[in-house]
């Protein structure tokens, strides 16, 4: 079976969750025998072959004629969160969801997607703004570059590429699955930028599958974007074994409580530091927080963090890269993720497998598989305190749920997502 | 009579090294040696070598007329000898001219006058010391970092009976619309204060080659005009003081050697020498060409030469700033209490005020003097290497 990837981020180009979530699965695809066309927003018009493991640690880019693209590293498109533009009220969703009539689902036969819709699509996509017309110079590029390359199915991820997997699925008449790894709503914590809600509408509606990360993701498409439950399919991410088993770096001598996350209002960076506040008062006893990550957040939460006063005790890492992340883990006690809205969150089954004691929001999807977690609604600070208090307060119990939390993430591998991912495929696919 | 004083400050700071939270533990490699050595290079080729071979020439030329004054960092001279042992020996060559003064400051240009007075007192004294030892030379004029003054200070440096004199910003909260060219006295009729005429100091320092000043081109003519035109507003023939304040670096980094900087000031050297009521003064004789007695003035709130605001915001105006420093300071306590003889110098060079400077967030725009200054890419960068510093010392406080 050939697969055509549609994805916007793949190792080392990743700024997210979505580009570690794509290695993983593909590694795992290749080694059940998937073949994966990969095409990603670079500046050169090529694209990369996935046909063995190896291949996906060390992906092949070619070129129109499949020769091999001398010039590595290739130069990628930067994604940047789009600030959304003017006041937008459910009004305006209710307003789309009425103006497209959606087929009904049929078993089997796929979807067609009416030229309206790719006419839409075309006029979304010539606003005049810088993400917006990246996204259509690859649309075009995955049109263009098609014409080169067998496939049996479109597999495209998160809003950027799905115009040009619904284009791909009206000009060949193949299935499309849309994945869903985070959707507009999470980045923007409400109504985020009308295009982008336009987009993520009709690329999961006009889809034949929609894959979504969790049960969370999986409502709120339901719910906001009238995704017909029949079709959504959930496959929860996995984690990748760090190719060194983890160990522990006592770097300091009081414990280390971390943040690992893009610096963005939707990870809870700020409720972190609230967080670091009120345990620093109640605890009495020396900790210190790590703050690990680059956004647009930094500034302002080092100014916030300084003005306590409080020295060395709130450190900022800045970007790390993946090695830097493996070490920062590698040196925390206890790992607190109060994101605001979460799809899935790798993280966590990162800093589990790293032996973290891990609280984390119940409005992440990852919440929804582990066990050996402490899970609180991001608002709720004071019960994150007491945990945490609680923790460093019984040493014996830190350690059995950092023990625990390790040997429970062990079973969440992509060998397993990848067949779950292939069940999806054959529904799709007769042979 | 009108008395010209020249003051250059001579600094540079030991820069941190981009250190990350993850060499914590695994390296003391604290300052960035390779980009000390290279700016201290660059600075020494645009900069001191051509300016001290002008400035000895035209000493010598005018049978020592001509005088000048210099406020030379401890952690310039240490990085002159580890760097560049020929720009030291052409600083003590311009000394032994006779023709210049050493002024007093903190060793390590920091602002342990705001924050640590004990640490004020050592850290000017172990500079007095260093000038000392270096330059056989006794200093008796005061210059505070980036000419910082308030009248406390005053207080203080009764400490330090050797300093008659301050240098000072002449700045407008100061002088109340009255000219800087009269010395005044501090509130507690202690110390000769002698202030800095901004006007015609930053004629030269910023806006020489500014394309976009009204006066552009600034020729050495127009300018002595300018110095000879202040001498008209004094009808009872007091004497007048004009001090120029400038940073050395302005001859030739600051202002490129392409601007034709250093052809205009030995003209304007050359021009002033030829006139009859003006002559050149260090800044420890003007007590004794006083024929006035100048009036006292008050300083309550911290004044500084730097940015317009002329205030310590430069380095003290955001949170960054306000808990590095403190940190810095507070360890710096710690480290003298437990007798850390190998960490106190180390903390001693992270209170060098330039460290902050870089950490400021009011002016880091393109084009700004602090982005311009600052080898780091932001703010927040410096930030985090400076406390990843701190944490590593405080780790070792604590063993």
């Amino acid at each position: 079976m050939r697969v055509l990837m549609l994805t916007w981020e793949y190792p080392p180009f990743i700024t997210g969750g979505l580009g570690v979530a794509c290695y993983g699965l593909f590694k795992a695809l290749a080694e059940k025998g998937i073949k994966i066309y990969m095409i990603l927003p670079t500046r050169e018009k090529g694209f990369f072959q996935i046909f063995s493991p190896l291949e996906a640690d060390y992906p092949t880019a070619k070129k129109l004629n499949k020769k091999q693209i001398e010039s590595i590293p290739l130069s990628f498109y930067e994604f940047h969160y789009l600030e959304p533009k003017g006041a937008y009220s459910p009004a305006f969703l209710t307003s789309i969801t009425k103006k497209w009539e959606l087929p009904k689902l049929k078993t089997k036969i796929l979807y067609r997607v009416p030229n309206e819709v790719l006419k839409r699509i075309s006029h979304l996509l010539s606003q005049n703004n810088s993400l917006i017309s990246k996204v259509s110079t690859y649309t075009e590029n995955v049109i263009e570059l098609s014409k080169y390359l067998k496939f049996d199915l479109i597999h495209a991820h998160d809003w950027l590429t799905y115009p040009a997997g619904l284009f791909l699925k009206k000009l060949y008449k193949a299935p499309l699955v849309t994945h869903i790894h985070a959707t507009e709503f999470d980045r923007a914590l409400s109504f985020g930028h009308p295009v982008i809600h336009e987009i993520e509408y009709l690329g999961l509606n006009f889809s034949d599958r929609v894959i979504a990360v969790s049960r969370y993701t999986s409502n709120l498409i339901k719910e906001h974007y009238k995704v017909a439950e029949e079709k959504i399919r959930v496959v929860y991410n996995a984690f990748l074994p760090p190719l060194k088993p983890p160990q522990k770096l006592k770097k300091f001598k009081e414990p280390v409580i971390l943040f690992l996350g893009r610096l963005t209002i939707q990870k809870g960076p700020e409720i972190f530091l609230e967080f670091a506040k009120k345990l620093i008062r109640g605890y009495g006893k020396k900790v210190r927080f790590l703050i690990a990550g680059a956004g647009e957040m930094e500034r302002y939460l080092m100014l916030e963090a300084a003005s306590l006063g409080i020295g060395t005790k709130i450190m900022f890492t800045g970007f790390l890269t993946r090695a830097e992340v493996e070490t920062a883990l590698s040196m925390s006690d206890i790992v607190v993720m109060p994101s605001v809205s979460e799809p899935f969150g790798i993280v966590a089954l990162e800093a589990m497998s790293y032996g973290c004691a891990l609280i984390v929001s119940k409005q992440s999807g990852v919440s929804e598989v582990i066990k050996f977690a402490y899970k609180v609604d991001f608002w709720d600070i004071n019960k994150m305190v007491n945990i945490v208090i609680n923790l460093l307060n019984n040493p014996q119990k830190l350690e059995e749920i950092q023990e625990k939390a390790k040997a429970e993430v062990q079973k969440f591998r992509w060998s397993q997502k990848s067949e779950e991912i292939i069940n999806v495929y054959k529904e799709l696919i007769s042979h | 009579m009108l008395y010209i004083i020249f003051y250059f400050q001579v600094h540079q700071p030991f820069r941190i090294n981009k250190y990350k939270v993850f060499d914590i533990k695994n390296s003391v490699a604290y300052f960035d040696e390779d980009l000390n050595r290279h700016i201290f290079n660059k600075v020494s080729e645009r900069c001191y070598l051509l300016t001290n071979k002008l400035f000895k020439e035209l000493i010598e030329i005018s049978d020592g007329r001509f005088k000048i004054s210099f406020s030379i960092t401890g952690t310039f001279i240490e990085q002159a000898k580890k760097y560049r042992p020929d720009i030291y020996k052409s600083f003590l060559d311009l000394v032994q001219t006779g023709g210049v003064e050493l002024l007093n400051e903190t060793y390590y240009h920091s602002l342990s006058s705001i924050f640590d007075l004990d640490e004020f007192l050592e850290q000017v004294a172990k500079h007095a010391e260093i000038i000392k030892k270096e330059f056989g030379f006794t200093p008796h004029v005061f210059r505070n970092t980036e000419l910082i003054y308030f009248d406390k200070l005053s207080d203080v440096l009764l400490n330090l009976p050797h300093i008659k004199t301050i240098l000072i910003e002449g700045a407008d909260k100061i002088l109340k619309g009255e000219s800087p060219l009269y010395p005044r006295i501090s509130y507690n009729h202690v110390h000769l204060l002698l202030l800095k005429h901004y006007k015609l100091s930053d004629d030269i320092a910023f806006r020489f080659s500014d394309r976009s000043w009204e006066k552009y081109p600034l020729t050495a003519e127009k300018y002595v005009s300018w110095i000879k035109n202040l001498t008209l507003t004094e009808k009872e023939g007091k004497n007048l003081y004009l001090n120029l304040f400038v940073d050395y670096e302005t001859f030739g980094e600051h202002q490129w050697k392409e601007s034709g900087i250093f052809e205009f000031i030995k003209k304007v050297i050359e021009l002033l020498l030829n006139e009859k009521n003006i002559s050149f003064l260090l800044p420890s004789e003007v007590i004794s060409t006083l024929n006035y007695k100048p009036k006292t003035v008050s300083v309550p709130e911290p004044t500084s030469w730097a940015d317009t605001e002329r205030d310590l915001s430069a380095w003290l105006s955001n949170s960054l700033q306000w808990n590095a420093m403190k940190t810095c300071y507070e360890l710096l306590k710690l480290a003298k209490e437990k007798e850390k003889k190998d960490l106190i110098p180390i903390l001693k060079t992270l209170t060098t005020s330039d460290l902050f400077y870089y950490m400021c967030i009011k002016y880091f725009q393109d084009g700004d003097v602090h982005k311009y200054f600052s080898p780091y890419s932001s703010p927040e960068e410096i930030y985090r290497y400076y406390m990843n510093i701190l944490s590593d010392i405080e780790e070792n406080l604590e063993e």
